[in-house]
């Protein structure tokens, strides 16, 4: 009987190798194979990962005039900011909802804090509605009902020289 | 015709006897046949698997397993044309589609392959996977063969989750938005997951190319090998036949079962063809991270999780996303080991049947729900859901 167990081919005892380096090999075959695993995947998903360590920095950005906008009403804008997004910077179309009162502006993001569908702002009931699950906010973007988990985001705010600006990534 | 067999001359100093379909092979002027059966084996193991024996009372019920090997090369070969014309970036991909869909002579129905092929095998998978519970055919020794076919059907669920965004359109980003939202709602590490799946914060032009990679690459590799393997148990293992034992001999798979393979196969892509015909898919505006007035919604199928997200109460939308979908999903791996009876008589596993039926119910009729409460398709009424929902709030 062939004791290499691997091979039909041959009816003699192979007896060159001991017990022991035939474990050394094994064992050495066995490491081999996992440094082979760890020089493809170790590099691949450090790379995968590497969004995990990007880092986001706030700017200031122009989306309106003042005067645009009338006291004590919801507005809905729309503002472009160019953005790096992954190989390209691209210019990015992004909708806010201001409420202008007094001399204060306040900027809420559309984003629903439920799953970031974009509400919608209906101005006779004053709500905000999600139109996918069927959250729903007040003007200040308090969630009033459905599965929303917390209030619609809020942007910093300046106005200068009659322009309103928000912090945002970008 | 005559064949002169050649008995080999062993030379003294080969140690290696011939195996033994091989020193039948050797004849002096092999048919092409021959010729190929002597390196492949394959006329071998084409025989082996024609005469494959089918337990008495294996019919119509067990062909949906060839349908869906069907189809899954119909979704190869038309991904693959597909993937020709198909550019993944933000400012290409959207006009890439419109191109295939409305210039590329017959784009528009090799498309319409693609997508209607993706909701036919979620379907045909899903017959199949109740035909193997009901038959309790994933007890032992085939609890494997089950394992192995869970994991394709996430496979397939992965398939459409990245295939549906690429096409860059409305429907495509917002259903990406929200399903990729679903990550975060994992305690602790959902951010990280997040920006993962993403390649970022927000979906854009590295979500794109993550999911495409996945859709063209990881998951068709994924989904071979896998395949294969649940190929090379049903053969290894035999069909399990009826519940209870029938009289009668076995029947070889060649003629009468692949006849009926046959006969499904034709039924299944006639219908495909029909309806990539009779109903190309659509393509809606392109995507628009501050477009107004779009109500997003996913692929049908999993329209019963949207409705789950709906009930959910305040807080609890983990429940949703997580908990539950995470139940189901173990509780399918591990159906072999749960279900513990040693019959497959339905009878005498009454407690499995009963809940394998609920959960089927219950995610049926949610997404009949979500069917139901789905606008016609292709945006000619963008506006509806906001009226549904002005409804709710009074
Ligand atoms: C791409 C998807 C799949 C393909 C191509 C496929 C193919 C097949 C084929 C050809 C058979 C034998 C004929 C038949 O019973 O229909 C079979 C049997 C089986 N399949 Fe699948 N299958 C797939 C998905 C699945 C899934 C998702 C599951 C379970 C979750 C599953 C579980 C089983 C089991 C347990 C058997 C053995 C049935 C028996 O012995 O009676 N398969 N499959
Ligand atoms: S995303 Fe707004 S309610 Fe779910």
């Amino acid at each position: 009987m062939c004791e290499c167990r691997n091979c039909n081919h041959c009816d003699k005892k192979d007896d060159s190798l001991t017990v022991s380096r035939r474990k050394v090999m094994a064992w050495s075959i066995g490491a081999i194979n996992l440094a082979v695993f760890g020089a493809v995947f170790g590099p691949v998903l450090g790379f995968l990962g590497s969004p995990l360590k990007a880092r986001t920095k706030k700017e200031w950005v122009p989306v309106c005039g003042l005067d645009e906008l009338e006291p004590g009403k919801t507005k809905e804008v729309t503002y472009v900011v160019r953005v790096k997004d992954g190989y390209t910077m691209a210019d990015h179309r992004y909708a806010l909802f201001l409420k202008r009162e007094a001399n204060e502006v306040v900027a809420i993001d559309p984003a629903c804090t439920h799953l970031g569908c974009k509400v919608q702002y209906q101005e006779k009931q004053g709500r905000y509605l999600c139109p996918c699950h069927g959250g729903v906010f007040d003007t200040e973007g308090n969630v009033v009902s459905g599965p929303p988990p917390k209030a619609l985001l809020r942007h910093a705010v300046e106005v200068r020289d009659g322009q309103v600006f928000v912090q945002r990534n970008a | 015709m005559a064949r002169e067999v050649i008995t080999p001359e062993k030379p003294a100093d080969v140690t290696h006897p011939p195996m033994e379909p091989v020193e039948e092979l050797r004849v002096e002027r092999p048919s092409l046949r021959d010729w190929t059966d002597l390196r492949l084996g394959w006329w071998g193991f084409v025989r082996k698997n024609l005469d494959e024996p089918m337990p008495p009372g294996v019919g119509w019920w067990q062909t949906l397993g060839n349908l869906l090997l069907t189809l899954l090369m119909f979704q190869f070969v038309t991904g693959f044309a597909l993937a020709m014309f198909y550019a993944p970036s933000p400012q290409s991909a959207y006009e890439s589609v419109v191109h295939i869909t409305t210039q590329v002579p017959l784009g528009s129905f090799v498309r319409g392959l693609h997508v209607w092929g993706s909701t036919l095998i979620v379907v045909v998978t899903v017959l199949h996977i109740l035909r193997v519970f009901f038959w309790g055919s994933y007890k032992k020794p085939r609890e494997l063969t089950w394992l192995v076919g869970v994991l394709i059907f996430n496979v397939i669920l992965g398939f459409s989750f990245t295939g549906y965004l690429l096409p860059w359109d409305q429907k495509a980003y917002w259903a990406t938005v929200v399903g990729t939202r679903i990550a975060a709602t994992v305690p602790f590490v959902g951010h990280d997951l997040l920006v993962l799946i993403r390649g970022g914060e927000e979906v854009g032009a590295l979500t794109l190319t993550r999911f495409y990679a996945i859709h063209v690459m990881l998951l068709p590799a994924a989904l071979m090998g896998l395949t294969a393997i649940h190929l090379y148990l049903v053969r290894r293992l035999h069909i399990a036949g009826p519940v209870l034992p029938q009289k009668g001999k076995p029947v070889p798979f060649f003629p009468v079962q692949l006849f009926r393979d046959a006969v499904v196969v034709l039924v299944g892509l006639g219908m495909l063809v029909y309806l990539a015909a009779a109903f190309p898919p659509a393509i809606e505006a392109m995507a628009d991270p501050a477009g107004t007035d779009f109500s997003p919604r996913p692929e049908w199928y999993f329209l019963g999780l949207y409705e789950l997200l709906k009930i959910m109460p305040q807080g609890f939308e983990v429940v949703a996303t997580v908990i539950v979908p995470g139940l189901v999903s173990l509780g399918m791996l591990f159906l072999p080991w749960l279900d513990r009876s040693s019959s497959r008589h339905p009878a005498m596993r009454a407690s499995i049947i009963v809940a394998g039926t609920a959960v089927c119910l219950m995610i049926g009729l949610m997404t009949l729900k979500g069917i139901l409460e789905t606008p016609p398709p292709h945006g000619e009424s963008h506006s509806e859901p906001a009226q549904t929902h002005a409804m709710r709030v009074e």
